[in-house]
């Protein structure tokens, strides 16, 4: 588990999180969408970890099983 | 609406005193050919240039390319035909040039030295004495590496010369009724592609269906669907984020962006970033 994730996890946020070089895409591992604060403190996170972006995937299933 | 003017008197009379000493300079060049893209700044440019020195000595013209928006240029077109500007468009091929397709950190200088390499020998056999573009005076900040092309062609950047800022050239062109005042800021094709990603005729057509796609699901103001190969990350106004999470409207977005070709999609968190990718390959300061 990254860094990242595992300090998500912390705050209960369960997200896989993909680096793509300073970019992290957050694969949600449940089905709740972060509010305006909790992309905030995501958002703050992130930094502190070497992030700059930071992205949510939308229906990651429907990527791993296309035509689902 | 994202662009409403709250500037007061005092600032519009400044904005005014820099397009009277515009109008000046335009009358002292005689005749001018516009690098005209359909974009805020140049179309006030164009505009004013066609008002100050009459449809004869005033010419804008429009490269088209695969990394133009479509969209864009037939706003630009429109726009033109409205203002009775002398329109003339070429086709420009920067996505041919192996520098430029490599999408180096430099890559808007390979891009605007084939625009100008066009448009310089083009004014001169039209009789234009000066070719100008629509740099305006914040663009003289921050990375732009297509400035180095403009200045070895001896373009001339006339709003920036006259310390014109984007918010003023938006207040001017409102007050033109210009449909430009509002417009964001549209950059091309290839800056949604990471640097050192090639830009192919493929990729780009990728991005102007994704975006073309989003437009018509009603999203309005800055846009950017960025490229991370088989993942599309969607930037749109922070201020929509909410709408857009929810469910059924995520799966929207999904599809219009699935519909254009991309397995993956993903919404940017912070949202929209003018440079974004600049600020992501350490190009800028985040």
């Amino acid at each position: 588990m990254s860094d990242l994730a595992a300090r998500l996890s912390e705050q209960g946020d369960d997200y896989r999180v993909e680096a793509r070089e300073r970019l992290a895409i957050l694969v949600p591992q449940t089905g709740s969408s972060p509010d305006v604060e909790r992309r905030k403190e995501i958002l703050k996170l992130a930094r502190e970890e070497g992030f700059t972006h930071v992205a949510l995937e939308l229906d990651p299933d429907g990527a791993r099983f296309p035509g689902s | 609406m994202r662009y409403v003017s709250r500037m007061d008197s005092a600032e519009l009379a400044a904005a005014r005193l820099k397009e009277h000493r515009l109008a000046d300079w335009l009358r002292t060049q005689r005749s001018v050919l516009v690098g005209y893209s359909g974009g805020v700044d140049s179309t006030y440019l164009a505009v004013v240039a066609r008002e100050v020195l009459g449809r004869d000595r005033a010419i804008a013209v429009l490269g088209r390319s695969a990394s133009v928006p479509n969209a864009q240029s037939v706003i630009a077109i429109e726009t033109a035909r409205a203002r009775d500007i002398d329109l003339r468009i070429v086709s420009t091929t920067e996505v041919d040039d192996p520098r430029y397709a490599a999408n180096p950190v430099d890559r808007c200088y390979f891009c605007k030295a084939v625009l100008w390499d066009v448009l310089c020998p083009m004014a001169a056999r039209l009789g234009m004495a000066t070719v100008a573009d629509g740099t305006n005076a914040d663009d003289l900040t921050g990375h732009r590496p297509g400035a180095k092309a403009a200045d070895e062609h001896q373009v001339q950047s006339p709003l920036a010369l006259f310390g014109l800022t984007k918010a003023e050239i938006r207040l001017l062109s409102q007050a033109r009724s210009l449909p430009t005042w509002a417009q964001p800021s549209a950059p091309c094709l290839a800056s949604r592609i990471p640097y050192g990603t090639p830009v192919t005729r493929e990729r780009l057509a990728q991005i102007d269906r994704a975006e073309q796609s989003l437009r018509s699901l009603g999203i309005a103001g800055d846009l950017r669907v960025r490229h991370h190969d088989d993942l599309a990350r969607i930037e749109l106004d922070a201020a929509l984020i909410d709408y857009w999470l929810e469910p059924q409207n995520a799966q929207r977005l999904v599809d219009a962006v699935r519909a254009a070709g991309f397995r993956r999609v993903a919404l940017d968190l912070r949202g929209f970033r003018s440079g974004s990718l600049n600020v992501l390959e350490g190009v800028v300061a985040a």
